[in-house]
């Protein structure tokens, strides 16, 4: 067994980071199509006002924040649907909303420690509770993902088309609107919002440049948020490297490639053409 | 008289407002107030010096902690209330060698011409920091260490921790007890008697350390973040910090497995976490390792609950070293 398998905490860094990227990459690709990539870090920066109403009212902060997420997903989304071609200043607001929030609120919280404690996250350390709770998440985005798909391709393509041919389009943004929600409040407690931020965006775009249509697009960014995150995690227990900046730049490595490779074709294709 | 629904709610609305009004302002007046007439106004930093600056000043000194209870000390900076506290002040006691890198700014800004700044570590012999990841050399840099002078107090360059040890608390209370005669000349004395007192429970303390960590010397620790450099330095302790000397970063996962195969090889037996960094990463080591969590204090950010319940610096300490005796055990 290599060294690296040899210990529980890598082990769990390395199942727990596989399945969040594999779903994290679905949800973002049905959010970068919606234009909403930036919806992970306004979502996870709502999350801490959420985590300060808990803690000020007594009530889980983990639960409190993903209520706020799940608010501020709808929000988002409610916003969008209100400004049409500016859909992407609807991110902005609630982020807004919320670091503001977050702000004023955690000057009630008495102990910044209690505060830090539901903030942090660290892929390298998952306590076990987090796993089993990724894990059921994951189920149930990958079954949603995979029955809600052929409505999903629709609505990404075109919203108001897929709703004149009876796609139930409020019910599939919200089913998904809500899971991202989830996702990002359970995730950015786990592995740190960093990943998670980075992570719903940056594969699609990577995957975006050499993929063909809207299922390589899935595959590819599955493709890269994967390869990616155990490649961070490799490099960070071989080199000492800080795990959550190394999967994120893994990924960014991977978008220039495949935008290059992508240009590479098209020029070739042309040529082919011409 | 007619009861009028509308001059109700109005006068309603106008008592509110002002009851209201006036306690906001009381809530955010933060300075010495009247009971700190003819007592010297003493502004301390963090809790250490807080509590030292109030053994030895006793009854006839005011002290107010600038950095509130819970807060990571590294991380804060004053507002603009602080700042009028420290118009106000006649001794601003900071601990220095770099934990309060704001001091220097925040004391240049203040106008009041009569208030004297002590850097209570002035006369601690300082630890250089020691890198996180040179852990095999700890030995070679220990023995440097000793003959550091502390010509330079940059940030990062020192570790800041120095009351951890009781030599050093005795040497910061005795450089504020200077500090405090030199302002209040009248009650000399009564300072004198304090610090003679203080000193008394250091030495007590120290002695408590020596005799109950004896028998574990050459043991290893591993804590939350590399605080404690004076005191193993003083008990023949060695220390293995999950994080270097300032708290608050994210552990890769090199270094994970590093301090799990010291604790296997040493068979540590407890991994000490501290109130103000996140525990989960203790606990995922103590879990991979099969060991137990224990809080140790470094006593720069003690919680309100615990100081309005009495705990004092030799308190907190008495309850490290049972910490440390347990983890030996």
């Amino acid at each position: 067994m290599p060294l690296i398998l040899q210990y529980e905490y890598m082990q769990r860094a390395l199942f727990v980071g596989l399945l969040l990227s594999v779903i994290v990459a679905c949800l973002g690709t049905v959010m970068v199509h919606k234009r909403l990539s930036l919806i992970g870090d306004a979502l996870s920066h709502s999350s801490l006002a959420g985590v300060a109403l808990g803690l000020l009212l007594g009530f889980n902060p983990i639960v409190g924040a993903m209520a706020i997420c799940i608010v501020s997903a709808l929000s988002i989304e409610a916003i969008r649907k209100k400004l049409g071609n500016h859909s992407e200043l609807a991110v902005a607001i609630v982020m807004s909303t919320g670091i503001g929030l977050a702000g004023v609120l955690s000057g009630f919280v008495k102990s910044s420690a209690d505060f830090n404690s539901f903030l942090f996250g660290s892929i390298v350390a998952i306590s076990s509770f987090e796993a089993r709770l990724v894990m059921i998440l994951s189920v149930i985005v990958l079954l949603a993902f995979v029955l809600l798909y052929k409505e999903l391709f629709y609505i990404s393509f075109d919203e108001q088309a897929a709703a004149i041919s009876g796609v139930p389009v409020g019910f599939v943004n919200a089913v998904f609107t809500i899971l991202t929600a989830v996702t990002v409040s359970i995730a950015a407690r786990t592995v740190g919002a960093l990943i998670i931020s980075s992570l719903l965006v940056v594969p699609v775009a990577a995957a975006m440049g050499i993929a063909k249509s809207y299922k390589t697009t899935v595959l590819w960014a599955i493709f890269v948020s994967t390869v990616s995150t155990i490649g961070g995690l490799v490099l960070s227990f071989y080199f000492g490297l800080k795990p959550g900046g190394t999967i994120v730049l893994l990924s960014v490595v991977f978008f220039l490639l495949f935008r290059v490779i992508g240009y590479l074709r098209e020029k070739h294709s042309v040529k082919k053409g011409a | 008289m007619k009861f009028s629904l509308k001059r109700f709610i109005s006068s309603v609305l106008a008592v509110s407002f002002t009851v209201g009004t006036a306690g906001l302002l009381c809530s955010c007046r933060r300075g010495f107030g009247a009971d700190a007439e003819g007592k010297v106004k003493v502004v301390a930093t963090i809790f250490p010096m807080y509590d030292f600056a109030q053994k030895i000043g006793g009854d006839k000194v005011a002290v107010k902690m600038l950095i509130p209870a819970g807060t990571e000390p590294h991380e804060w900076e004053p507002s603009t209330n602080d700042m009028l506290m420290l118009e106000e002040a006649d001794l601003f006691v900071y601990n220095g060698a770099g934990m309060e890198p704001w001091a220097e700014d925040v004391l240049g800004s203040v106008k009041n011409k009569d208030l004297v700044a002590l850097e209570a570590s002035k006369d601690v012999t300082l630890l250089k920091t020691a890198e996180v990841h040179d852990m095999e050399d700890v030995h070679d840099h220990e023995e440097e260490h000793d003959e550091e002078e502390h010509e330079h107090h940059h940030h990062g360059e020192y570790d800041p921790h120095v009351w951890l040890s009781p030599k050093n608390a005795e040497a910061e209370m005795e450089a504020i007890a200077e500090a405090l005669i030199a302002i209040d000349e009248a009650n000399a004395d009564i300072y004198r008697k304090n610090l003679e007192d203080a000193k008394k429970q250091c030495e007590d303390l120290d002695s408590a350390f020596r005799e109950a960590l004896k028998p574990y010397e050459g043991g290893h620790i591993v804590v939350a973040h590399e605080a404690y450099g004076y005191l193993c330095r003083e008990y023949g302790l060695k220390q293995i910090g999950i994080e270097g000397v300032s708290a608050d970063q994210e552990p890769d996962a090199a270094r994970m497995r590093e301090i799990i195969d010291k604790v296997n090889e040493y068979g540590i037996k407890c991994i000490f976490f501290e109130e103000l960094v996140d525990p989960k990463v203790a606990q995922t080591i103590a879990d991979e390792a099969g060991c137990k969590t224990q809080a140790l204090s470094p006593l720069d950010g003690l919680s309100k609950e615990d100081i309005d319940s009495g705990r004092d610096y030799f308190s907190v300490m008495q309850d490290n070293l049972k910490a440390l005796v347990a983890a030996f055990e």
